[in-house]
């Protein structure tokens, strides 16, 4: 037995418990199978919730959740009203919690463990926690035991042993999860998303269902984020809706942009095809709009010279944003490599590309194949050019062939298998140019693939 | 009883004359505004060529269908055409195989050149359109098979509210239907001028314009040289081998 509930608690059931003791106890007993993964997944799910009261929200263990409220509770009426909220909230999803709220994150999670609850004031923590088992420290069974065989049974009591001594006899962790504890050392809060540089909400009374309905109140919160991003100097770079659904559930789409950008239609038109991803089901009852990662964006003056060109430059990355939401979009960079598939190389379509060097002047084929087909050809001598080929069911004569042109392969980056390739570009009697390769040793051995077409 | 005949005598050729000129009207009539404001002239291909083009060169705001007789011929035409566009210039298509070193023979650098994949024909067309509606692009290419004539439709009023340069890469097939482009050109190798049996020579095209919209069907023999595009003179024919538009 992992977990029991508080009516099954007060018959006699107890954690760690044998199956057969409770079910010996307690007849008919409902009983759900261990699921490590799924309650760590309903953690996490609920921990997006939590997002609805703090921007800082971490995941403590396995069953816990630290809320950073600082600079919010006001926005509630206060610690003691938040806490209230929180707690209703959650027994309307059928959940129970132990809930603390102590000026460091480490005191309220002793309270929490000690299974206090309430709000310590300021300057009070380590009064409040003193007095409390020593299970507030969340420490192995082993050194509590330890500990209380040394009499040593409540925080308080443990605190007022010299440190040194403590830390010699027990180990660091100790002193650490007391300092904790005591609020004397920070601990920090691991977020489960990032803050957000800057975010705007909405709530609504009557939960909003229809397409048209979050289209609209998309439209009202990109235009109050596009402001406050105007105020601060930004655009944004990626964008994240979050919605929570009025039965505890918490959607989430991301946008991203190649450059900043602050323009509300444009946002809002790559939002359009991701709207269809969420699933309303009974209704949203909050959307959030987070700017995840935005970039100084100044004010353009609009100058004589430069206002067609930046604003032509703006609407080509609006172009790219919404294909590349739909679509894979790259531009080639040059790379240094004789190696016709390394030549050029993938790269971020929003990227200018660098002329680094120039081409040789050889014939190149304008098209590489990505999967070369293999060529039956004949050669008149074996490291000759080809004679003919046999293109589909037809043998096609050769008219002109230019000589060979090696390529050896790259013995710092291809393995030692890897064979040189001798490259013919060919015309075929019917005028069509290929770029035939021939790989392998030479003779009847020697394969044939036909990689591009020349102009 | 007859009812009595009202109307005057109808003058045939001024009505029909009339009806044309409202045609034309309505017919690129946004390309007209597009183009008004990107001023740029129709993009040049060889002298005699471009005087046998009503608009002196082959128009921006509209599209244009290629037919691959030919791909690396087609493909070198195609490069040539997007190079003349200037400004940024988009592939898209199923498998983009565009290789720069091939293409800046025709003086299209990777600088400029943006590629997009879209394996399914709804994502194709739908891109090409976004892409012509945008004015900060110089030129787009989407490969292609059979195009219906709304899709293609489409694409022709998106190029001309964007005043982009579309051209369409389709196979070349024997009874390829009508689309809705403006022109319609056939490119295949011909055999290049050299004697030699051990050197390739300048690229040399068969250029067959199968259909032109207030224009004649015509055929070249052209080959790229150096930097610009050489046609034959002799070679110059009124209709192509094979008319099928």
């Amino acid at each position: 037995m992992v977990s029991v509930n508080a009516d099954a608690e007060a018959a006699g059931l107890e954690v760690g418990q044998a199956l057969a003791d409770a079910q010996a106890i307690l007849p008919d007993v409902a009983l759900a199978p261990e699921d490590p993964a799924g309650d760590a997944l309903a953690l996490e799910r609920l921990a997006l919730w939590a997002l609805r009261f703090t921007p800082l929200v971490g995941v403590i263990g396995r069953n816990g959740l630290m809320l950073d409220i600082t600079g919010v509770e006001h926005l509630f009426k206060g610690e003691a009203a938040l806490r209230e909220e929180v707690l209703a909230r959650l027994a309307r999803m059928g959940l129970t919690a132990i809930t603390a709220v102590a000026g460091m994150a480490g005191t309220a999670l002793a309270l929490v463990h000690a299974g206090w609850e309430g709000e310590v004031p300021s300057g009070q923590e380590r009064s409040t926690v003193a007095p409390l088992s020593l299970a507030a420290l969340n420490l192995e069974p082993a050194m509590i035991s330890a500990l209380q065989g040394l009499g040593l049974r409540s925080v308080g009591i443990v605190d007022a042993q010299p440190r040194p001594a403590l830390a010699r006899r027990f180990g660091t962790g100790l002193v650490h999860a007391l300092d904790e504890a005591l609020g004397l050392t920070a601990r920090p809060i691991i977020p489960i998303r990032l803050p957000p540089e800057m975010a705007v909400m909405r709530d609504f009374v009557d939960p909003v269902v229809t397409r048209e309905g979050i289209e609209a109140a998309l439209a009202d919160l990109l235009a109050a984020l596009c402001r406050a991003l105007r105020e601060a100097g930004r655009g944004a770079r990626r964008i994240l809706l979050r919605a929570y659904r009025v039965d505890g559930n918490v959607q989430e789409l991301t946008i991203g942009t190649g450059l900043a950008t602050r323009d509300p239609q444009h946002l809002a038109r790559l939002f359009k095809g991701k709207l269809e991803g969420l699933e309303p089901d009974c209704g949203f009852d909050r959307l959030t709009l987070e700017a995840s990662m935005t970039n100084p964006l100044t004010g353009m003056q609009e100058n004589l010279g430069t206002a067609g060109r930046a604003e032509r430059r703006e609407e080509l990355a609006q172009l790219l944003d919404r294909l590349s939401q739909r679509l894979p979009v790259w531009r080639l960079a040059v790379r240094a490599s004789h190696w016709p598939e390394r030549a050029m190389a993938r790269m971020n379509a929003f990227e200018t590309a660098e002329l680094s060097h120039c081409w040789v002047p050889r014939p190149r084929p304008v098209r590489l194949l990505r999967r070369p087909p293999f060529l039956q050809v004949m050669a008149q001598v074996p490291d000759g050019p080809p004679f003919r080929i046999r293109l589909g069911r037809i043998w096609h004569r050769v008219r002109r062939a230019e000589d060979a042109e090696r390529i050896e392969p790259e013995w710092w980056r291809d393995g030692p298998n890897r064979l040189a390739r001798d490259y013919y570009p060919v015309e075929l009697d019917s005028g069509a140019r290929l770029w035939v390769c021939r790989s392998g040793p030479m003779g009847p051995e020697a394969r044939w693939v036909l990689h591009g077409h020349l102009p | 009883m007859s009812a009595p005949q009202t109307q005057a005598p109808l003058d045939r050729p001024a009505l029909i004359s009339a009806l044309r000129a409202r045609i034309a009207r309505l017919e690129r009539a946004g390309a007209a505004e597009a183009l008004s404001a990107r001023g740029e002239e129709a993009i040049p291909l060889s002298p005699v060529i471009d005087a046998a083009l009503p608009w002196g060169g082959l128009p921006r705001a509209a599209l244009h269908e290629v037919l691959a007789a030919e791909p690396g011929a087609a493909a070198g035409f195609a490069a040539l055409v997007l190079a003349r566009a200037g400004g940024t210039v988009l592939w898209i298509a199923p498998e983009p195989d565009a290789w720069p070193p091939g293409l800046a023979r025709f003086g299209l650098s990777p600088a400029q050149l943006v590629l997009v994949r879209a394996p399914h024909t709804q994502d194709a067309l739908w891109a090409m359109e976004e892409t012509l509606r945008c004015p900060a692009v110089g030129a787009a290419l989407l490969v292609t098979g059979e195009l219906d004539l709304t899709a293609a439709r489409r694409l022709q009023l998106a190029a001309e509210a964007g005043g982009v340069l579309g051209l369409l890469l389709r196979p070349d097939e024997d009874n390829a239907a009508p689309t809705a482009a403006l022109t319609r050109w056939r490119i295949g190798a011909a055999p290049s001028a050299t004697n030699s049996p051990h050197e390739l020579g300048d690229p040399a095209w068969t250029l067959d314009l199968l259909r032109c919209r207030s224009g004649r069907p015509k055929s070249w023999q052209a080959a790229w040289h150096g930097d610009q595009l050489v046609t034959d003179e002799r070679s110059t024919r009124d209709a192509p081998a094979r008319r099928r538009a």
